[in-house]
């Protein structure tokens, strides 16, 4: 990821430099070109001044009244005399006067010429028509710079021609200004180029005279050339037409290398900047990378820890930024989900996912706390039987059928089922949610398991099994709920004196052959019901006995035969409480062949026979008491 | 038609003076314009003329020599009023008269003589553009032409030479001969070939010079 966006930056980098080198290079070309054309410009009118002055220099000293009269004494020696005093004034080289008829008078470059005609009658001609002329010329195979001016007293009486050689000192004075090789060259005919002066060295002149021609045919507005290894960009300037045959020119000239220099320079500081760019890119994204995909990289493990079940990871926020406050609720997240496995795992005999899930949302209190709850515990009374007909495997299937048929009927009505105990269910109603019909919704659900279990029976019978039996023991009372256990093995249950006697009544219903046992309190606590008084006993260690009762049915549902039966057997029951005993001798006999009363028939009147054996004292209340199991 | 630019056109015209000749002659250049300031003296072929009035003088008035062309007889001394109220230098390089008068206001005391015939050209060594021309003559008849035409007047009967000279010629006019006869009046029309105008340097009235 990183090396990708680092290549990506270096390509647009890469792009950038050429594009820019070659912006560069093309911005080099043309500048140096255009720098060729201004100095070229620039070179013409310092040439055209330099003329100027020349001329005004010459004027002036033409002017001279003195000078004037010299000339007009006409003595020779006297002028010549004149005439090198002027020239050295302005530096020329050479001063001369011509005669009106065209002939020198005196010349201080070759005396002897005095007499003989000037020959550049076409510069004299020039200076009559406008007043004074500068031109340039050959003169003794030297190229010099002509300034011919009349002698005026006040109408011209003669013409002074001042003459100032160009030489490389002349080139280099311009090579100064024009910023440029400068060379003088002559076209003589067609072809022929003489090299006049130049500020080259002397092993580049006669390259620059071999090529003239060509740079003179094609150089006029700028061109490259190449000067042995060299790359020069040259201008070819025309000076002067001194006739058919005879042309001056100049040749600027600039090292292609030099003038691109500052522009390798340019090109060095890009290249430079590229690199500082490159780099702190690189060390950022680097950086950055380490603040993102190392945490990241840390926060990925330790989730696939945690999905293979290692708690133990812990995560540290190194940063104060958004990855940090991930990390930190990561941390988070681990914490809480090691305490709800740890819930999970005290919760696991806790069925009941709607239970499970309010203890993990923190809506039940863990801790004991004393709840009124109803306990129920089940029992297939004749399971073992059952099982003896079948294969292990096939008894333990059998069970699982019985507990599933019944843990599904407990959390149906709202209950939890505690614990399994053997073939039996241990279900808890109110604890650990509370609901104000906790009682009925118990009763309710022993309704169902009863009539589930009797359910059973057909297709038990198809296999050629017995029918089931179901024992169930139910009592409501207040107990203490809460984790108990030790830290590793937490077990949420309820204790206490009502959850015994619930597993007593359980126990109970195999004496009374009833499914169903209950507690007086859970008979008082649900309504529809219609009950059948079982017994009255007393628990070890209780004062007060338990009237117990097994709930027929609900109201409506039981038939009026069965009610006539039971308010008999209530008749009975009362005689028998109230010491009556040939009363409710009589009522239980006339009930002993009815069904569903045969045993607790049987109970009574062995009762009925051992207090006829021990007649009962004073504080005889009736009561049946238990022993322990 | 080509200009004969050195000959002359010759015609007669009827006379009315009783003793004396009348000489009168129109000057045009090539383009038929009338030609002023044409210096024109006329020299006895039988021997030296008389002297007549000598005096002239060429003043300097707003920088300008007036009149710009003045004949004169050999031995006229002339006076150079300054009218300015600079100074001028005025100088002469000719031959028959080199001088100078030095930076000078008024009047010089001493005037210049000419004393020898020839064309005196006259310069301000202070005013480039200031120009003058002197004709010295060895004549008493001379003149120079006005709105083109010049008179000389009461000239005696016999042979002359006919000189005729002009600052802005393009070549000398040789002089040609001819007879006055008493109570003659000789008329003669001249086509004169003229450069446009001296070179002289800029900053110059040009009307002195070249009047047009």
């Amino acid at each position: 990821m990183v090396l990708f966006f680092v290549l990506l930056l270096m390509a647009v980098q890469l792009v950038t430099f050429l594009a820019i080198r070659y912006a560069i290079e093309q911005t080099a070309q043309n500048s140096l070109r255009d720098e060729m054309r201004v100095g070229a410009r620039v070179f013409r009118r310092l040439l055209d001044q330099n003329s100027q002055q020349l001329v005004e220099a010459t004027s002036v000293l033409t002017y001279d009244f003195g000078f004037r009269e010299a000339i007009a004494t006409r003595d020779r020696d006297t002028i010549a005399s004149a005439l090198r005093n002027h020239a050295a004034r302005i530096k020329a080289s050479g001063m001369s006067v011509i005669g009106l008829d065209g002939n020198y008078v005196t010349d201080t470059n070759d005396e002897s010429n005095a007499g003989k005609p000037y020959p550049f009658p076409d510069l004299i001609e020039r200076a009559a028509q406008v007043g004074r002329t500068s031109a340039i010329r050959m003169m003794g195979g030297k190229p010099y710079q002509l300034v011919v001016v009349p002698v005026l007293a006040p109408l011209p009486i003669a013409w002074v021609s001042m003459t100032f050689v160009i030489d490389d000192n002349t080139a280099r004075d311009l090579q100064r200004l024009a910023s440029s090789d400068v060379t003088f060259v002559a076209l003589e005919g067609e072809q022929r180029i003489r090299l006049l002066a130049t500020t080259l060295p002397p092993s580049r002149r006669d390259m620059v005279v071999a090529q003239a021609p060509y740079i003179l045919n094609h150089g006029l507005d700028g061109m490259t050339t190449h000067m042995g290894t060299d790359e020069y960009e040259v201008l070819a300037t025309a000076i002067e037409e001194a006739g058919a045959h005879l042309r001056f020119y100049a040749i600027l000239q600039r090292d292609v290398a030099e003038g691109h220099a500052p522009y390798l320079a340019l090109q060095a500081v890009l290249m430079f900047l590229a690199a500082i760019a490159l780099a702190v890119t690189l060390v950022g994204a680097i950086r950055i990378a380490r603040r993102i995909t190392r945490p990241v990289g840390e926060l990925a493990d330790a989730a696939a820890q945690i999905a293979a079940g290692n708690y133990d990871v812990r995560v540290i926020p190194r940063t104060d930024d958004e990855l940090g406050e991930l990390a930190r609720s990561f941390g988070g997240m681990v914490q809480k989900l090691t305490e709800r496995d740890s819930i999970r795992d005290a919760l696991g005999k806790i069925a009941s996912t709607e239970v499970v899930e309010k203890l993990l949302q923190g809506q039940i209190e863990l801790g004991g706390e004393e709840r009124d709850v109803t306990v129920m515990f089940t029992d297939v009374r004749n399971f073992t039987a059952l099982a003896e007909e079948l294969t292990p495997q096939q008894s333990l299937q059998l069970l699982n059928e019985f507990l599933t048929a019944i843990s599904e009927v407990v959390e149906e009505h709202g209950g939890v089922v505690d614990k399994y105990l053997g073939d039996g269910v241990m279900a808890i109603f109110g604890a650990p949610v509370t609901r104000p019909d906790d009682p009925q919704r118990a009763l309710d659900c022993a309704l169902e398991i009863r009539r589930r279990v009797e359910g059973l029976g057909p297709s038990l019978a198809s296999r050629g099994l017995p029918n089931p039996e179901i024992g169930l023991g139910m009592n409501t009372a207040l107990v203490i709920a809460g984790n108990m256990g030790s830290p590793s093995r937490l077990n949420y249950t309820v204790l206490g004196d009502g959850v015994n006697l619930a597993a007593r009544l359980e126990g109970l219903t195999k004496r009374y052959h009833v499914p169903i046992v209950a507690g007086n309190r859970t008979r008082e606590s649900v309504t529809g019901v219609v009950w059948r008084e079982l017994d009255k006993v007393r628990v070890k260690g209780k004062t007060v006995p338990e009237r117990i009762w097994e709930p027929m049915g609900r109201e409506g549902q039981v038939t009026a035969p069965e009610l006539a039966m039971l308010a008999r057997w209530h008749e009975a029951l009362e005689d028998f409480r109230a010491r009556r005993f040939s009363h409710a001798r009589a009522a239980f006999e006339v009930l002993a062949d009815e069904r569903g009363y045969l045993r607790l028939v049987a109970i009574y009147m062995g009762y009925l026979r051992e207090l006829a054996a021990n007649p009962p004292g004073e504080d005889w209340d009736a009561a049946f008491t238990l022993y322990d199991k | 038609m080509k200009s004969p630019s050195l000959g002359l056109l010759l015609h007669l015209a009827a006379a009315q003076a009783a003793t004396a000749a009348t000489l009168e002659i129109s000057f045009k250049d090539a383009r038929e314009a009338p030609v002023d300031d044409v210096a024109v003296w006329v020299m006895p072929k039988s021997g030296p003329a008389p002297i007549g009035k000598r005096e002239a003088a060429i003043a300097q008035k707003d920088k300008t020599f007036v009149p710009l062309v003045t004949v004169i007889q050999t031995g006229t001394p002339v006076q150079f009023p300054n009218m300015d109220p600079i100074r001028h230098h005025v100088y002469s390089f000719s031959p028959p008269k080199p001088f100078e008068i030095k930076l000078y206001a008024g009047t010089p005391v001493a005037p210049i003589v000419f004393d020898k015939p020839g064309e005196v050209v006259l310069g301000c060594n202070i005013h480039d553009h200031m120009l003058a021309f002197v004709y010295v003559v060895d004549t008493p008849w001379f003149a120079k032409s006005k709105n083109g035409v010049v008179r000389i007047e009461n000239l005696p009967a016999g042979d002359y030479l006919l000189h005729l000279a002009h600052y802005r010629q393009t070549a000398p006019i040789p002089p040609t001969p001819f007879s006055a006869r008493a109570d003659e009046n000789v008329a003669r029309a001249v086509a004169l070939s003229l450069k446009p105008a001296p070179a002289i340097p800029p900053g110059t009235p040009p009307s002195t010079v070249n009047p047009k």
